[in-house]
Parts: structure tokens; C-alpha cells; sequence
């Protein structure tokens, strides 16, 4: 993207979407962790189908999102094997990634990852499909935790590598 | 959970790696990349690497360095140790600036490796035996090779010997194997039954467009980003030249190059957000793409096919009856003589404008009010009086429609008529497939039918029964050749009867005696001896006789040119060609050579003398002996006119690697004042390349409806749907490398069709399924999207696929001026299928890719 065009995108994504990808979190920095935590993310009752919840992992400047999906998905939790969450990240070239409708469609180049199928690239430019996170659900309370990711996250040579 | 091995973390090359530059292997847009190559257990840090970039902090968007799964890979040199590889886009290119496709951004994963993706390369010459290939040595392989070839010439005359050979550059490894092929097969063997990779003769694609003095390369870059008007004309540019798309045409369509117009235009001239046309009967993902941008800046034309030249015709005449023209740019740069045809003929001035643009209309599906606002985004005058910029790109839906030279033609003349060649912000050519890199002595048939031609259609050659050897490099004809079915049956058919003889009584192991044997065959068969030189065994390999492992990307040093800057640069070697594999310039001159001594020793001088010159040593030598056929080139900036399009000479290897991911842009000249080697932005500014200087005019024939091959369906009610093909964003040319990668091979398992819903309710079809395509000439079973891409009444199919082709649909009509064929567009009849379907469906995406908007 020329630097013309970066501007003009920068002006149409929002400035709280932007934190996210400058790398620091609210505090000005980025915890550095060593190994995949388990963290707890949402409650399996509480969602709705094409209805996502963002949140950030493994650490706070990795943007992720979790939703549930209308039909039966690789690596899917829950009953239905329904429930996935993916890094929002570009793979491509790191812009934010907008859930709508089973993908996450990436506005700078118009990547698409479809969410029911492993994050893979159906359309565009990301020759990396997007990485997922690996989930469990605990079946007394419903709640779900991410427990790892699969596939690297944009911007990082490690998913675990950023101090 | 993941379908596929991913990978977590990457290593990352320490500040002495290796490091090469070179441009990616695919398409036309010729992508800068980065190559660095270091020890398995050694590593840079987060801080300290030979990427100089701080890797400890999570990266920024769009930050022009990228560094994903899919960019590494760990090879096995020649020496038995192991290394990291990282091919990585190069920020410092001015034609992708750190941006990529998912096609290049898999570079490092078609590498070689002995365990990987890659491991079943071709590693030594095959011969086939009684129970299948063989490995034979080299010495073994060119004594077979050469004395056949000589032999076959000498008994039965040079056109015995046909070919099939890719002739550009990129992942065909240009100027380099080109002049190989060209040496060998032009100079030395003299066929007339050549043929250039997918195609069934050896032609341009646009005779129509280079015989009126304009070279289809003729733009730059920056003139997608400074036009005020792109018009992609059959050239789906998202899915097929992606980067150009995306670093160029996107930004201009958003805005983003105003700035940059304001600069390069004339003072008081109006510099907007661009516009585009997109002229394609598929509302493809170029079209949703640039409609999700900015749909009022978005014209898409949807004309029936093989009409275009109709259509491009009736945009010429509203330009006429409009005065939007330049009549003093037309008296000094176009010859006014040839005109008069083409305003009879292609402007039909004697005609009414309603009725011919009644007629237009009717022809093309294309409504007058859409005909005459493209007209005045091509043409019309911006404020002010100035002349629009518009920059013309056709390409396959062009080259390979109905009548190629008078579609080609008509596009290139609309150009000039409106003044859109020449100038900043203009051009018209092509999009462009793959690179460049042809140099090669003249060939037999130098243009179309009106210049010499036309060329010999070697398909109806070899399925007729012509020749006895059919030697076919980097090419699989079997997947890519027009009506492939009948293609492939009748190679099959001769290759059998030549292996029945040799294995009566078994086949001799001793080359003498095999040779002995085989033109035995050739005396009493009609069989086929056919030789494959590939980096892969392919489809059409599996029926040769002989087949020769050939060095791929990155194996062997290699000059190129993208197509949307004819930008010059090295693509350094950096790994080691598998096994034996050899480039394909050196397997060439192995052959040549031999066939040189074999006449020597005859005593037969004047034969000797027509191998000769291929005694090469580096591929340095063959880039520097391929420059001389360009002439002299030295000139001023005001003649550039008359170079060939991708002259370099006076370049050497050496200053390449010097000039990196910078180039040089062909014609390379030598300036008559200074000495020194220039290159050429933009082209035609003073003159055309015809000998007077001046452009040619012609007049196009009128619309006489379709060929015979194809109208045979027109009232059959078996087949109802008019059917095109095209590709994908995701997978190179046959797949070759592809079908090897999980990613590719997981969202493209299957050849695919898209019909659109009203015709799939009719047939009971929805995504997911799979259905029967079918008509005379051959069929192919495709899953099957629904979407609205295609129009009612079209079908859409993926042009070939590792696993079946669609090419068997299309018709043997070649264009009678220039023998390009009509690929995209036939009629087929379609059915669900009602198998068990392709467990691949259980993983692939069903989602449509042209639905880009956000809802
Ligand atoms: S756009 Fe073309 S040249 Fe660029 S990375 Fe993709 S395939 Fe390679
Ligand atoms: S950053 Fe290019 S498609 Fe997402």
C-alpha cells in the first residue's frame, strides 16, 4: 500500500481498532509470556450465533475474537462443535480483521478467512491462513478458555516472543 | 485440530545469512523479494538479524515487512547440510513495496526438499521401460536424444521434429532458456512445427496490436496510479496480477495517488480519485473489489462473448461522432492512408450512428447508455479541455476470445484514436499472465496472416499423425491445450503404438541398440517418441518416452521482465536443482552440442554450422550471447521506438545483481551522447514501431457470428449454457507446485464451477454439490458454487486444475489470422451429479469469493 492509501485507510479505521496494533497495550506495554496460558474468555451460554466477542491473547497486544458459527467447524467446541475463536490480526499484512458472517474479512487488500474451515485464506491476498486458538470449554460452568494458538500471529516470530 | 502442520514460531537469519535478491516466480506483476539462506542451527535475535528489523515487539500494520508460515523452509544443499531458507517481499521494490499475493508468499515452500512439499521433483533422466521409468545417466539420455533428433531430420526432414516449449519468463526461466530453446529448435533443427507452452502454435498473442506499430508492454506502474481512468478489458487484475492490483490500481481508485497526479500533470489540470471499467462478462472479485471501493467510480460492461471487438468499435465511434480526438496528434503519429479503412470498416462512418449502435447493442448485450458513459470515461475531455489519462489492460479475455487479432486490434486503436498511448497516465497492452524474457533467433512465421502467417497448428500436426518426435518443455498440453481430450487420446494412441514395437522382443538397454530400434518404429509406426523436460512428472509425461529433470526458480540464475514496468532483474540462485536436474539452457546445449559433433564427425560442415554458438559455460554467457540478436541499440530517448520491447543488450549478470530489486527497464539504450545504458519508462511517446514510425490502422471484419465448432451448440438444447474459464487467486498456472502445498490444495481441491442461483434452482444445485459439465469435445466433473458471478445462461469453470481440465470443453477453432485458439467460450451442458461426493468438500470453503462487502 502506497503511503497515500495507508493514510487514507488509517482515516477510516477506528482509533480504538488501531490500538490494538501498535503493539501496546493500556499501560504502554506488552506483558511477555513464556507459555500458553489458559485463559478464561466467555461463557459458552452466553452466545449468540454471527454474535463475536473480541478479546486478546496470548497477551494483550494480540487481538482475537470468539464466536459461534452456524454450522459444525474444524477445531469447534461446545455441542455443536460450533464455538471457534481466531487472532484478528491480518495475516497478510496485519490490518484488523472484521467478523461477519462466518469469515473475517480483512479491509486493506480484501483477504477473507473462513472460520468454519480452519481460518483459511478463500479469497485474497494472505498466502497464511489466520492463526486459530485452541479452545476447551469446561462442561460444569460453560466457560471457555483459550488455551494456545495454532499458526503463528501476524507480526511475530514467535506467538509467545514479544517482550 | 489444524488440517495441516502449522508452525508457531520462525527461526530468524543471523546478520551474516546469505542474502540474494530475486523477483517472485509467477505472475506478470513480478514482485521484488528477498532471499536469505543460513545454517539450520545457527540464528540471528530479535534485535540482531540480517532482516534489520526489531523483531521483539509485535509488528505494525502494513509496516511493508512481512514474515509469515508460509515464507520459510528448511533445504538440503549439495553438501548434505541443512539451511534455512526465508523468501520474504521486498520493501525496497517499487513495484510491490513489502506487498505480496498468496501465490508469492508460498516462494519458500515450492524449495526443494527431500522430505517436504517438493520431494517427488524429477532428479535423473527417465527412460521409459517395459514396467515403467527408469533413471538413466545424462551421457545416456543426450546420445538418445541428439542422434534421434539428427537422424529423424536427416531421414525425414526438420519438421519431423515438433515442440512445445514455454517461451517467458519468471518460472520459466527467461532470457536465459529462452535463447536456449531458441538456438537449438530455430537456428540448429529449423521445425516449422513449434509451439509456445499452453497454445497449439508459435505466435504472439497480439499480432493485432504489435502489427500496427505498438508493443503490447508499452506502460509503467506509475500509470495505474496516475490514470484518470483504468479499463481492465477481459483481465481480472485481483485474482490474476494481484500486487499490481492492489499497490497501483487500488490506491488510485481510493485516492491515495492524487497527490502524485497533481505532481506529473499539467498545471490547471484536474486530478481526481480514478475511475475504472471493468469489461468482463463475470462480476469477478476485481469488480466487487473496486465496487466495494467506490461503486460510482465503477463501470462494468458485461458484453456477450466473443463480442468485444464489437463493443470496442461502437466506444471508438461515440469518440469519433464526439470529437474526442486530437486531430493533429492523428496526422502526426498515425498514418492518415490505413485510417480511411478503419473509419469505414471499424467506424463504419458510412453507417447511421443509431443503427450501428442499434446493431452494437444487440451484438454485444451492452446498452448504448453504458457504451457512450465508457466512451467518455476513456475519452471525453476533463475540465478544463484537457485530455483524459486512461490506461487500456486486456488480457486473456482477449487474447484467447473469439478472433484474436481483430479484438486485439480494435482495443489498440481505440487507444490511439483517443490519444491514450504515450503519454503519463495512459497506455494499452496487456495485463499480462506470467513475465517475460523472450530472445530467440527469428522464428518461421513472423506475424498474422496479413505479415507472413499464419503459423502451423502443431496439435492438428501431431493428432493428424505428423512428426516422430514431439519434445515438450515445462508445458503439461495434456491439462492446457485446447479441446485436450482428443489431444491426449491421440498422443496416447501413437505413444502406444511406438512402445508396442519397442518392447516386442524388449526394449534394448544399450543406447545404440535402443536407438536402432526406436527409428526402426519410426520407419514402420506412426508412433510418437515424446520427450518431457519438466521440474515435476506431469499428465502429459506419463506417455513420453524420455524425460529430462529440469532446475527450477531459484536453482539456476535467471533474467526476466514483469509486464507492468518491463522491469529487468536477476533472479539470483540460491538453492541447488535436485538430484541431476540441469537448467533448461544447459539440457538444450548438451543436445545441441551432441548434434553438432554427431555432424562433424559425418564430415558435414554446413549442418555442424547451424548447432553452433551453444557452447556456453555460465548462464551469464547465454544471457550475454541472447543480447546480440537485439542489434544495435543505440539510440536517443526519441528513438526508442525502434528497440525490441525487452532489449537489454549491453547488460550483464554482473550489473543486475548490482542493481538488485531496482532493474532496469527494457529497451535498454545506449544514449549516443553520454554512453550509457538507459532504460525506457513508457513508450511511443514519439513514435510508433512500425518503419515509418507511424501507427498502423486497420480495418476489423464485421460481426459474422460464431465458428462452426462453436455454433454447432447455438440451437441444441443439450447444451443451454455458454460456459468461460479463467483462474483462481490462489494457484498457479496447472498447480504444479500448488497441488504439493496443504493450504492451496485444501481450498482448491477440485476443479470448480460457478452458475448463478436462477440456473442453479433449475438443476437442483446448490454450493457444495458437484456436477457434470459436458459437451462433444469432452467433460469434467466440478464442485460446484453458487453465486452471482456468472450471468443467467453462463457458466463459469476453472480453466485447469492438477486434478482435470475444462480445456477439454473448448473447441479445436483456432483464429484463422494468427492461430491463437478461443479458450473461453464454448457451450456445455451441466448436471448435478449424484455420486458420493469428494471428501475434500467436507473441508474446503463454500463461501463465495466475489462477496467482499461487509454486511
Ligand atoms: S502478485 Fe504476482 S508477482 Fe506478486 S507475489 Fe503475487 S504472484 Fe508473485
Ligand atoms: S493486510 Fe492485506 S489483506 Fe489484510
Amino acid at each position: 500500500m502506497s503511503d497515500l492509501s495507508r493514510r487514507k485507510f488509517l482515516q477510516t479505521t477506528s482509533a480504538t481498532a488501531l490500538l490494538f496494533f501498535t503493539g501496546l497495550n493500556k499501560d504502554g506495554h506488552a506483558a511477555p509470556v513464556k507459555a500458553y496460558p489458559s485463559r478464561k474468555i466467555g461463557n459458552i451460554k452466553n452466545l449468540k450465533v454471527n454474535e463475536p466477542l473480541t478479546f486478546n491473547y496470548p497477551d494483550e497486544s494480540s487481538p482475537c475474537v470468539l464466536v459461534k458459527v452456524d454450522n459444525q467447524a474444524v477445531g469447534g467446541v461446545g455441542t455443536e462443535k460450533d464455538v471457534v475463536a481466531f487472532s484478528t490480526l491480518c495475516t497478510h499484512m496485519g490490518c484488523p480483521l472484521t467478523y461477519n458472517k462466518g469469515r473475517l474479512v480483512c479491509k486493506c487488500h480484501y483477504s477473507m478467512f473462513d472460520v468454519s474451515r480452519n481460518g483459511q485464506t478463500y479469497q485474497g491476498l494472505a498466502s497464511q491462513w489466520v492463526a486459530q486458538v485452541v479452545l476447551r470449554v469446561d462442561a460444569a460452568t460453560g466457560n471457555i478458555y483459550a488455551e494456545g494458538v495454532e499458526g503463528l500471529i501476524y507480526g511475530r516470530i514467535g506467538n509467545l516472543k514479544i517482550s | 485440530m489444524s488440517l495441516f502442520q502449522r508452525k508457531d514460531t520462525l527461526p530468524v537469519p543471523p546478520l551474516d545469512a546469505e542474502r540474494y535478491t530475486t523477483v517472485c516466480q509467477y505472475c506478470s506483476a513480478g514482485c521484488g523479494y528477498n532471499v536469505y539462506v543460513w545454517p539450520e542451527k545457527k540464528s540471528g535475535t530479535a534485535r540482531s538479524n540480517a532482516f534489520h528489523v526489531d523483531l521483539s515487539k509485535q509488528a505494525q500494520l502494513m509496516s511493508g515487512f512481512s514474515y509469515t508460515e508460509t515464507m520459510h523452509n528448511v533445504i538440503t544443499r549439495k553438501n548434505g547440510h541443512k539451511y534455512n531458507l526465508a523468501i520474504i517481499p521486498a520493501k525496497e521494490s517499487r513495484i510491490n513495496k513489502g506487498d505480496y499475493s498468496i501465490r508469492g508468499g508460498t516462494n519458500a515452500q515450492t524449495a526443494y526438499t527431500p522430505t517436504g512439499h517438493t520431494r517427488d521433483r524429477l532428479k535423473d533422466p527417465l527412460l521409459r521401460k517395459e514396467n515403467g521409468f527408469v533413471a538413466i545417466s545424462w551421457d545416456h539420455a543426450v546420445e538418445i536424444l541428439a542422434t534421434l533428433t539428427k537422424s529423424s531430420m536427416d531421414k525425414y526432414g526438420s519438421d519431423s521434429i515438433a515442440m512445445k516449449f514455454y517461451d517467458h519468463g519468471s518460472s520459466g526461466l527467461g532470457f536465459e532458456d529462452n535463447w536456449g530453446a531458441g538456438k537449438l529448435f530455430l537456428s540448429g533443427i529449423k521445425t516449422h512445427y513449434l509451439s509456445i507452452h499452453n497454445r497449439p502454435a508459435y505466435n504472439s498473442e497480439v499480432w493485432g496490436s504489435r502489427e500496427r506499430g505498438m508493443h503490447e508492454l508499452n506502460y509503467d506502474v506509475d500509470d495505474a496510479r496516475l490514470a484518470d481512468t483504468v479499463v481492465l478489458w477481459g483481465a481480472n487484475a485481483y485474482e490474476g496480477a494481484t500486487v499490481f492490483y492492489t499497490e497501483h490500481i487500488m490506491p488510485n481508485l481510493q485516492g491515495g495517488s492524487i497527490d502524485e497526479k497533481k505532481k506529473e500533470f499539467a498545471s490547471g489540470e484536474p486530478a481526481e480519485e480514478g475511475r475504472i471499467i471493468i469489461i468482463d462478462p463475470r462480476k469477478n472479485a476485481t469488480t466487487t473489489v473496486s465496487q466495494d471501493i467506490s461503486a460510482e467510480r465503477v463501470l462494468h460492461l458485461r458484453p456477450n462473448l466473443g463480442t468485444d471487438w464489437i463493443l470496442a468499435n461502437a466506444l471508438a465511434r461515440i469518440a469519433w461522432e464526439n470529437k474526442w480526438y486530437d486531430s493533429d496528434y492523428l496526422q502526426k503519429r498515425t498514418d492518415m492512408a490505413t485510417f480511411e479503412e478503419y473509419k469505414s470498416k471499424s467506424l463504419e462512418l458510412a453507417r447511421p450512428l443509431d443503427a450501428f449502435l442499434a446493431d452494437a447493442e444487440k451484438i454485444t448485450g451492452v446498452t448504448r447508455k453504458e457504451m457512450e458513459e465508457a466512451a467518455a470515461w476513456i475519452a471525453k475531455p476533463k475540465e478544463g479541455g484537457f485530455k483524459r489519462r486512461t490506461l487500456t489492460l486486456y488480457e486473456k479475455g482477449i487474447i484467447w476470445n473469439m478472433k484474436n487479432y481483430d479484438q486485439v486490434a480494435a482495443i489498440a486503436q481505440l487507444n490511439v484514436l483517443t490519444h491514450n498511448v504515450g503519454r503519463v497516465g495512459t497506455g494499452c497492452g496487456r495485463l499480462g499472465g506470467h513475465q517475460e524474457g523472450y530472445v530467440r533467433p527469428g522464428a518461421p512465421t513472423p506475424g498474422s496472416i496479413y505479415a507472413g502467417g499464419p503459423p502451423k497448428n502443431v496439435d492438428n500436426y501431431i493428432t493428424g499423425g505428423g512428426g516422430k518426435l514431439y519434445w515438450v518443455g515445462a508445458t503439461d498440453p495434456y491439462l492446457s491445450t485446447p479441446n485436450s481430450k482428443f489431444f491426449k487420446k491421440s498422443v496416447k494412441k501413437r505413444a502406444a503404438d511406438l512402445l508396442d514395437y519397442l518392447d516386442n522382443g524388449g526394449i534394448p538397454s544399450d543406447p545404440k541398440a535402443y536407438i536402432a530400434k526406436v527409428l526402426e518404429a519410426f520407419e514402420k509406426t506412426d508412433g510418437l517418441f515424446m520427450v518431457v523436460q519438466d521440474i515435476y512428472m506431469t499428465h502429459t509425461a506419463e506417455d513420453a518416452m524420455l524425460i529430462l529433470p529440469a532446475a527450477g526458480w531459484g536453482e539456476a540464475v535467471d533474467t526476466s521482465i514483469n509486464c507492468h514496468s518491463r522491469l529487468l532483474r536477476i533472479y539470483d540462485k540460491f538453492l541447488d536443482a535436485p538430484g541431476e536436474a540441469l537448467p533448461d539452457w544447459k539440457i538444450l546445449a548438451l543436445v545441441g552440442n551432441k548434434i553438432k559433433a554427431l555432424y562433424e564427425a559425418e564430415g558435414n560442415k554446413e549442418m555442424a554450422e547451424r548447432f553452433s554458438g551453444m557452447d556456453w559455460k555460465t548462464d551469464a554467457d547465454v544471457f550475454e550471447a541472447g543480447s546480440h540478436e537485439f542489434g544495435d541499440n543505440k539510440a536517443t530517448e526519441a528513438e526508442e521506438a525502434r528497440l525490441s520491447a525487452e532489449c537489454y543488450k549491453g547488460v550483464t549478470h554482473k550489473m543486475l545483481r548490482k542493481l538488485g530489486n531496482e532493474g532496469i527497464q527494457t529497451p535498454v539504450r545506449q544514449d549516443p551522447v553520454t554512453g550509457k545504458l538507459v532504460g525506457t519508462k513508457r513508450r511511443y511517446k514519439y513514435s510508433f514501431a512500425s518503419k515509418d514510425g507511424l501507427f498502423k490502422w486497420y480495418g476489423t471484419d464485421a460481426w459474422t457470428g460464431y465458428p462452426a465448432e462453436v455454433a454447432k451448440y447455438i440451437n441444441n438444447p443439450a447444451y443451454p449454457f455458454w460456459f468461460t474459464t479463467g483462474r483462481s487467486q490462489h494457484v498457479w498456472q496447472t498447480m504444479y507446485n500448488d497441488k504439493r502445498i496443504p493450504e492451496k490444495l485444501l481450498t482448491l481441491p477440485l476443479p470448480y464451477l460457478e452458475i448463478h442461483p436462477d440456473d442453479a434452482v433449475n438443476l437442483d444445485l446448490k454450493t457444495g454439490d458437484m456436477a457434470e459439465v459436458f459437451n462433444e469435445e469432452g467433460s469434467c466433473l466440478a464442485l460446484v458454487y453458487v453465486n452471482d458471478a456468472t450471468k443467467p445462461g453462463l457458466v463459469f469453470g476453472l480453466m485447469y486444475h492438477a486434478k482435470g481440465t475444462m480445456n477439454n470443453l473448448i473447441s479445436s477453432y483456432t483464429d484463422p489470422k494468427t492461430t491463437i485458439p478461443w479458450y473461453k467460450g464454448t457451450k456445455v451442458g451441466v448436471k448435478k451429479y449424484t455420486g458420493k461426493l469428494d471428501d475434500a468438500i467436507k473441508t474446503v470453503s463454500l463461501l463465495s469469493n466475489n462477496n467482499v462487502t461487509i454486511q
